[in-house]
């Protein structure tokens, strides 16, 4: 008789299960089970309230602590009217009754005593039943108290766990977000300034470096270096010779004064300073794709546009910075 | 050959799993010779109120004499006893008080058992948690083959069964998990058992269309069979189907069958249809796309066979050592632990039809091979054989005196129950490994 084997088919359940779990792990981050949750409650329950004598199983224990509840059965008494006088003898019962009313005249009227006792036989067993009835919703209530905190303290554990996972994703995903960034920029500056081979051909030194830390270049070049005078001329580059410059302000001054700008090109050549802000004021722009390729020649040959601007803001003589050099020039 | 089947309630009208499974093998096994059933006048399980008239009377062709019950079921006295042997230290005394309590007790059953055991070849008792069994199987130890189907909860911990489980000349199994926990709980490796579980009468001829025709359903659904009750999972079943509901491209409706004792979410796409004959169950069962099994408890699922013999892949509770050993042994069912592995194999198999038609493939092969009905004839005959060579082992020890009945010495049921190992079983061909 055949026993129980695995049937080597073609599908494998505990492979097939193992592939859904992987994929809710990828989904779901971190997965823990039910029963990893309550140990990890257990855990924190040990560690913060043991201290004070509580457990971790809040439920088991009470229940286990807490005995099935049962009234208890409280004496008491019933005192009715004839229960003074009476007897499991029947002779002695009569005479009782016989002389009752001799009782009442020579010494003393028990009535008033039956009724007394007879109305606290009934309070005493109205306050029994009332007190059961107290003390087992009492202990409905408390099994529910327990439960309620047993639950809030897996759930709070739960929630924690996530809140750390969360945290950890959250985490994950700006440090992700921020290298995209990063990655676009570097994209997006590289696909715009990118000169073509016919062109241009690449210069030797040229390292792709990020815009906006070259945009930074020549404002940290002027003010940090201060000591290597002789590196750069004054108001110029290193190793220009004395009639370049003018020279080459004049050759911008016959370039600006050209045909009409091309706003798109000058926006994104915003990047780098006066060419956007030319593009702006809306007047003929001076940036033609020839100038935008040579801006970003100087850019890779380590000069920028900017260090190119404070020479001219220098000739101008218009200190107010670089946003002002839109106006003459431009015009 | 006469064959006693001794089983805590008996007759067509009478729904439970272990008592189903006795009318089977009463039926099967009478192909081979004489088959009487003993049973009690019950019908409800809660109660064990006489219902039924004693004595002698033809059921399917069977012989069934119906014995009466001392007293019914207190359910507050059960309830102290129960909670008193499950969950705290106690004595031998108290378990055979929560056996009392629990019945159906009738020492009628049991005399009849021990006068007359004699007459029968072998007797075979169901159940071993209730009264009938336990004493009915040590008044006929030499002739006692006992069918447990015993389940993973705290019953199994109780000390009055470790000797039973001993005692008796044979066990038939339901399922390898089965097996392993009761050598696990009472050591009786030596007895001759075999995991048999049992088999189905399902219909060749199902007609899935008809259902759908008369019921007004349309569209890809999984169904569940059985009692819609939180005993049986039903609760978390709902839960992670209305969880699932929220995927945007899942497209499966949940169909119920069955009583139900819960309030069934209000959803278009879930619907109860309430108890069903068996043709519309299997016909329901071979139009779904698969069955859902979200029981905690079982011994064997019969309705996951019934749908793995239709060629039906089962989706069934992990938690269950049983199912998740029968979904991975056969290659034919999915399984999970919570609603993400709910959701996630409810997916996979609702959109890959390669996978769901190879389960089901695998399912109706798996069925085939162990559970038609010529394969368990034949193991139950098989073991006949095998006792009657062999001989009858020592008498069965005598119940411990009044002293050692009041000694309160005995764990919880729980607490053994939490010791014993747990995980499915899976062989693999010769060599076989417990996970845990």
């Amino acid at each position: 008789m055949p026993e129980f084997n695995i049937r080597s088919d073609s599908v494998n359940v505990e492979q097939i299960m193992e592939q859904i779990r992987a994929r809710i792990r990828e989904k779901r981050g971190v997965d823990y089970t039910e029963e990893q949750i309550r140990e990890l409650a257990a855990v924190k329950l040990e560690k913060f309230l043991d201290p004070r004598g509580i457990r971790s199983d809040l439920l088991d224990q009470f229940r286990k602590a807490m005995p099935a509840y049962e009234p208890p059965v409280l004496p008491n008494y019933s005192f009715e009217a004839d229960t003074l006088f009476d007897s499991h003898r029947g002779v002695i019962r009569f005479f009782r009754k016989l002389f009752h009313p001799f009782l009442k005249l020579f010494l003393f009227n028990p009535n008033p005593l039956i009724q007394a006792l007879n109305i606290q036989a009934r309070l005493n067993t109205m306050y029994a039943e009332r007190e059961a009835t107290r003390e087992s919703s009492r202990r409905a209530m408390d099994q529910l108290y327990y439960e309620l905190i047993h639950n809030l303290v897996v759930e709070l554990t739960r929630t924690g766990i996530e809140v750390k996972n969360l945290k950890m994703r959250v985490e994950s995903l700006a440090s992700r977000l921020e290298f995209n960034e990063r990655r676009a920029r570097a994209l997006e500056s590289a696909v715009v300034y990118r000169p073509s081979g016919d062109d241009h051909p690449p210069r030797p030194q040229q390292t792709p470096t990020p815009p906006p830390i070259q945009i930074q270049q020549p404002y940290t070049i002027q003010t940090a270096t201060p000591t290597a005078p002789t590196a750069q001329a004054p108001g110029g580059y290193a190793g220009e010779g004395p009639g370049q410059r003018s020279r080459r302000r004049r050759r911008r001054r016959g370039r600006r004064g050209g045909g009409p700008g091309q706003p798109g090109q000058m926006s994104q050549g915003g990047q780098v300073g006066q060419v956007g802000q030319a593009g702006q004021s809306g007047q003929a722009g001076a940036a033609t794709p020839q100038r935008q390729i040579e801006h970003s020649v100087d850019e890779r040959a380590g000069g920028s546009s900017d260090s190119d601007d404070l020479a001219r803001l220098e000739d101008d003589g218009d200190p107010s910075g670089p946003g002002s050099d839109s106006g003459p020039d431009a015009q | 050959m006469k064959v006693a089947i001794v089983v805590q309630r008996y007759g067509p009208s009478v729904n439970g799993g272990a008592e189903l499974h006795a009318r089977y093998i009463a039926r099967r096994l009478a192909r081979y010779g004489e088959v009487e059933v003993l049973t009690t006048c019950a019908t409800d399980y809660v109660t064990w109120r006489n219902e039924l008239a004693p004595g002698v009377e033809q059921v399917d062709g069977l012989t069934v004499r119906r014995f009466r019950v001392k007293h019914e079921r207190d359910p507050r006295v059960f309830g102290r006893r129960q909670q008193r042997v499950f969950e705290q230290r106690h004595s031998i005394g108290d378990e055979l008080d929560w056996l009392d309590a629990e019945g159906p007790t009738s020492p009628a059953l049991v005399d009849h058992i021990a006068k007359y055991a004699g007459e029968y070849r072998f007797c075979l008792f169901f159940s071993y948690r209730y009264y009938h069994a336990f004493y009915g199987a040590r008044a006929a130890a030499e002739r006692a083959i006992l069918i447990p189907t015993a389940e993973r909860d705290a019953t199994i911990g109780l000390s009055i069964f470790q000797p039973f489980f001993r005692s008796v000349r044979a066990l038939m199994y339901n399922s390898p998990e089965e097996r392993a926990m009761i050598h696990a709980v009472s050591g009786n490796a030596s007895v001759p058992g075999v995991v048999v579980g049992v088999g189905s009468d399902v219909p060749t001829n199902s007609q899935p269309g008809r259902f759908r025709q008369k019921y007004n359903v349309r569209g890809p659904f999984g169904v569940y069979v059985g009692r819609i009750d939180q005993n049986k999972g039903c609760n978390e079943l709902f839960e992670f189907f209305e969880n699932y509901l929220k995927e945007p491209h899942g497209k499966l409706s949940l169909v119920l069958i069955g009583n139900s004792l819960l309030p069934i979410p209000k959803h278009p796409r879930i619907r109860h249809l309430g108890f069903l004959s068996d043709a519309d169950k299997f016909d329901a069962m071979a139009a779904a796309d698969l069955l859902f099994m979200p029981s905690y408890y079982e011994s064997l699922s019969m309705v996951a066979l019934e749908a793995w013999a239709l060629g039906r892949p089962v989706l069934a509770n992990g938690k269950c050592d049983v199912l998740k050993g029968q979904c991975i042994r056969s290659n034919a069912g999915l399984y999970y632990e919570n609603s993400s592995e709910f959701v996630e194999t409810l997916k996979a198999i609702e959109q890959n039809r390669w996978l769901s038609g190879t389960l089901g493939r695998n399912g109706r092969q798996f069925f085939r091979e162990h559970y038609d009905w010529p394969v368990i004839e034949r193991k139950y005959l098989d073991m006949f054989d095998r006792l009657q060579k062999e001989t009858p082992r020592g008498t069965v020890d005598a119940l411990p005196g009044w002293f050692e009945r009041r000694r309160q010495e005995l764990p919880a049921a729980e607490e053994v129950l939490s010791k014993l190992p747990t995980g499915p079983i899976i062989q693999r061909q010769s060599d076989s490994r417990r996970r845990a």
